[in-house]
């Protein structure tokens, strides 16, 4: 509203004043909405929403395979198991935090780093890990899996 | 002897002339004319009598019990200075005929008190299998009526005899299945074959038997902690002959693998970690067959756990050079029981580096190994820099999450990289560490352009402050303008 | 001259803005040395008006659940464009705020503006503190971290000493007997929806009060010279002076918001141990630190009953100046209430660098 009452008075001294004024408050409006409007622009990465983490569908993973996901900071790993079950489980071994695989052969989760071996439970069955994988919860809707901790 | 029977006439002119005679006529000379014949009673009467009255009588007289003056009815109740039957096996005056069960440990215990508390909390004190009822009691191991001292060669706890005590129950599949279906009884199969077992045979009575390692009494689960042969415990209890210079000078071999192993990372990891998965001397001996693993069989003792070193050893062209020398695959360059935790500076040609052990100072294996070290040295150059880099840019207040998350499989690359370098072979090598430098290279990226954007935001930052204060002098300009016109 | 003039007329003819404009002309500002004192009510206004803007841009991203808030709070700094901006801007300018209208409030203290007839907006405008502080506690929990966690469990604990009804108070802010995720949506809840309201109905009562009645004049403005009298009119010199001002404190809430961005610490967890150093924000401290340094034990009284009871009647006096000093008899400058707000600054100021430091 400043601007208005400066526009009635006609005086052409204060012009360019009123220039560098009226130029540098747009400059800075834009200054101040530039990161607003790219704010309100959401991300590309997916929103987090550990409660219910969407993690694949079913049609993407057959009997006897197995997904990694990214789960907070950390790795996990989704296992569709020949019987056709979803399990879903921390990737992150318990022996010195490596991340564990899923072997098709063997059917069991695998950690390459020194051969420990969990079953398709978590259970830790052979080799160093000491403590069994965390194992998440798994809903499916549809034909989309969540996964929440 | 003549003194004695007359003192039994005086003393106990009551009984029956009958029964005097009898005894009189029926008692061997060879036993009067010793020592044996006691005031006992029960014994007395007993030893004129047949079949299975006589025989505890007989086998009593040369009881340790029967030798320190203890009479039957010690443990039978009754009177043994009475000798009328019913006098002295009379049930109101506290006779019990045969014990049974905790009985027997009630009448013992009376004198070993010791013992019997350790027995009662050890595994064959405490069945769970009925109820708190024990599984076995004194007379199982040490017999009855015939108990000799321990150190006595002809008892049932001694030596090589007690293998066969142990044995008689723990080696019965179906006895032992009726107190626990999976316990193994093959213990005295294993045994046999161990060095233990094969001197005790020969009648070498110092090794170890069951007892040495399991304990007598106080025998506890191998899963109770308490037990001498629980996991974190064994390795102390192997050392009590094996760490005992004095003890084992005949068999001449070294005392000082406990002091090795203590030290060694498997020891760490047992006894100061408590890490239960790392080997106790046992894992790698064996147990009931204690033995040194032979040169072939050291691979595959180590590759119980080391299951991919063992496997990629096993393809390595050191496996056929090793074996022409007879020499101990994996404890050639890892040692035996002080086993230290591996480190970048075995590999190489430094000081501590395991291959100058064999190889010359400008063979082709030699320069495999310092082309394989300069690579692990630059990678973990360019980790730390990539960690730097990251921390940098967290301590910057960016958010480094994503590349953190990334470089989690920066670990991973580093253990199976070190892992095959058991391959011994550069190619496979290279291949698992290039990986690393991918994983690197990438969060390098990420911690520089995390840098770069903190400095953009700075940037930002001064821009809208000359803004700000170009808006702010021309509006003190305008201000000072329209007050000069008010006054 | 311009689109702009020709715009302004049309909207003047149909709004009578000019009507409004040459009543703002009218009022007059005193300048004197203390002038300066006026501009801090305007300063809390920009500052509540960038917590408004902030705040609604937070709530596009934000997740009031507390399995989420803290993962919300991250993916707002971390991976929203500007989103770390936007935070620390809300987080700082929330701390500026409360500072800026603890500072208005002593200052209208000391220059007695509080008298009659300004006693209404000192009634609102203390409510509207109040209400600044419980913007300011229940948005601390809102990240759902460890500190702000265990500082909620200890303020809202407080509350239970209250005689009679405490327990039921303590219930009502906690969603129950424990600080738990129901709390975090009752907070939530407070924080954007019936906080606002309130606020909004106080603070628009209190600027309509303000315009209505124009600045407090000093005390001895009455006893002055004519010649020493300078007003300065509010429409457009006090206007553009705060306008100066707002943009020296965007600018100094941008350094701020860039140089030290607000951490967000570690998640928190119902059953971890509480952490050391837990400390209330920094206006709370010196409540905080004197509820500490009471003993136990007063007698028959339970010492933070006590204290809390005693902070509630100083409250309540505070409220209620303009009831106990009505008038200054004239030519007496020093009066006891001078002496009672130096007190007060002197003891919040002590117990809060003291809060600080242990």
């Amino acid at each position: 509203m400043a601007e208005d009452n400066f526009f009635q008075e006609k005086q052409t001294r204060r012009d360019f004043l009123n220039y560098i004024l009226g130029f540098s408050f747009f400059a800075l409006l834009s200054a101040v909405l530039y990161p607003i409007f790219l704010y309100l622009k959401p991300p590309k990465a997916q929103e987090v929403d550990v409660s219910n983490l969407k993690i694949a569908k079913t049609t993407e993973i057959e009997n006897g395979s197995s997904k990694m996901f990214k789960i907070g900071n950390k790795p996990g790993i989704l296992i569709r198991t020949n019987e056709g079950e979803f399990k879903a489980f921390s990737a992150v071994c318990t022996h010195l935090d490596c991340t564990v695989q899923y072997k098709k052969d063997e059917n069991l989760i695998w950690c390459a780093c020194h051969n420990g071996r969990y079953d398709l439970n978590g259970k830790n069955i052979s080799g160093p890990p000491p403590a069994p994988l965390t194992p998440y919860n798994i809903t499916v809707q549809k034909d989309e899996i969540f996964v929440s901790k | 002897m003549d003194n004695f029977i007359k003192k039994i006439i005086i003393n106990h002119g009551h009984i029956s002339y009958l029964c005097l005679t009898v005894l009189l006529f029926l008692i061997p000379a060879s036993i009067l004319s010793q020592e044996t014949v006691s005031k006992d009673n029960c014994l007395n009467c007993h030893l004129i009598l047949d079949g299975k009255f006589k025989q505890p009588a007989v086998l009593f007289s040369s009881d340790i019990h029967f030798k320190k003056g203890i009479t039957c009815s010690a443990c039978h109740g009754g009177d043994s200075k009475s000798d009328d039957q019913d006098k002295a096996m009379n049930k109101a005056a506290g006779f019990i005929g045969i014990p049974h069960g905790q009985q027997v440990l009630k009448i013992c215990s009376k004198c070993h008190a010791n013992e019997f508390n350790n027995f009662v909390k050890s595994v064959h004190g405490q069945s769970n299998t009925g109820n708190g009822t024990i599984i076995n009691n004194c007379v199982t191991c040490h017999g009855i009526h015939n108990i000799v001292p321990v150190k006595s060669p002809s008892s049932k706890v001694n030596g090589l005899n007690i293998v066969k005590t142990c044995t008689g129950c723990h080696s019965n599949a179906s006895y032992m299945r009726t107190y626990n279906p999976g316990i193994s009884v093959d213990q005295l199969e294993k045994y046999k074959t161990s060095v233990h077992g094969q001197r005790i045979f020969n009648g070498d009575s110092k090794v170890a038997n069951c007892a040495s390692c399991h304990g007598n009494h106080d025998i506890k689960n191998v899963k109770d902690p308490q037990s001498r042969v629980y996991v974190t415990n064994v390795p102390s209890t192997c050392n009590k002959c094996h760490g005992d210079a004095n003890y084992m000078k005949e068999y001449n071999i070294p005392t000082d693998q406990y002091e090795k192993y203590k030290s060694s990372v498997h020891g760490i990891a047992l006894l100061e970690k408590g890490d239960k998965n790392a080997p106790s001397c046992n894992k790698c001996h064996g147990d009931h067959g204690a033995a040194p693993p032979e040169v072939e069989s050291i691979t595959k003792v180590c590759g119980t756990c080391h299951a991919l070193n063992e496997q990629m050893f096993q393809e390595s062209p050191h496996k056929d050079a090793f074996q022409k020398k007879n020499i101990h695959d994996c404890a050639a360059c890892h040692s035996n029981h002080g086993i230290s935790k591996t480190s970048d500076e075995m590999i190489g040609n430094g000081e501590k580096s395991f291959c100058i052990k064999c190889h010359a100072n400008q063979d082709k294996g030699i320069q495999v190994a310092i082309t394989m070290k300069s690579y692990i040295d630059s990678l973990l150059k360019e980790v730390n820099l990539a960690s730097y880099l990251i921390n940098k840019a967290e301590q910057k207040g960016m958010d480094v999450s994503d590349a953190k998350f990334d470089s989690n499989d920066i670990k991973k690359v580093l253990i199976t990289t070190r892992n095959v370098i058991h391959y011994s072979n550069l190619e496979k090598f290279t291949g698992s560490i290039n990986e690393g430098f991918n994983i690197t290279n990438k969060a390098k990226i990420t911690g520089e352009e995390s840098i770069k954007d903190y400095y953009v935001r700075r940037i930002g930052l001064g821009v809208s402050t000359i803004l700000i204060t170009i808006i702010c002098v021309a509006l003190y300009f305008k201000l000072r303008k329209i007050e000069k016109k008010r006054t | 001259m311009s689109i702009f003039s020709k715009l302004y007329h049309k909207i003047d003819e149909r709004f009578q803005i000019n009507d409004l404009i040459s009543f703002m002309k009218k009022k007059e500002v005193p300048l004197y040395r203390g002038t300066i004192w006026y501009y801090f009510g305007g300063i809390t206004l920009l500052l509540f008006i960038i917590q408004v803007v902030t705040g609604i841009l937070l709530l596009l991203y934000y997740k009031g659940s507390a399995d989420i808030a803290f993962e919300s709070v991250q993916f707002i700094s971390a991976k929203v464009k500007f989103g770390w901006l936007i935070r620390s801007i809300h987080s700082w300018s929330a701390n500026l705020m409360v500072l800026a209208a603890f500072i208005h409030m002593f200052s209208v203290f000391f220059t007695k503006a509080y008298r009659k007839p300004r006693e209404l907006s000192w009634y609102s405008g203390f409510i509207l503190l109040v209400l600044a502080m419980g913007f300011g506690f229940t948005g601390y929990l809102l990240p759902w971290n460890e500190l702000s966690l265990f500082a909620t469990k200890v303020g809202t604990d407080i509350t239970k000493t209250i005689p009679f009804v405490g327990e039921y108070i303590m219930n009502i802010l906690r969603g129950g007997e424990e600080v738990t995720g129901a709390t975090l949506s009752r907070f939530f809840g407070f924080h954007v929806a019936l906080l606002p309201g309130i606020f909004i109905f106080f603070l628009a009562a209190h600027l309509i009060f303000i315009q209505r009645q124009g600045m407090a004049a000093p005390e001895d403005w009455d006893e002055m010279s004519d010649k020493k009298k300078i007003n300065i009119p509010f429409f457009p010199n006090f206007m553009m002076r705060d306008l100066l001002i707002w943009l020296i404190i965007i600018n100094v809430l941008s350094i701020l918001a860039v140089f030290f961005p607000w951490e967000l610490g570690k998640k928190a967890e119902e059953l971890a141990p509480a952490p050391a150093g837990i400390k209330p924000e920094w206006y709370f401290l010196f409540m905080f630190q004197t509820l500490k340094l009471i003993p136990a034990k007063l007698s028959v009284i339970d010492g933070e009953v006590f204290g809390v009871m005693m902070f509630g009647l100083a409250g309540l006096f505070w409220f209620l100046i303009p009831f106990w000093d009505r008038k200054t008899p004239r030519g007496k400058k020093w009066y006891w209430i001078n002496y009672l707000g130096i007190f007060v600054i002197i003891f919040i100021l002590v117990f809060t660098i003291i809060g600080f430091i242990t």
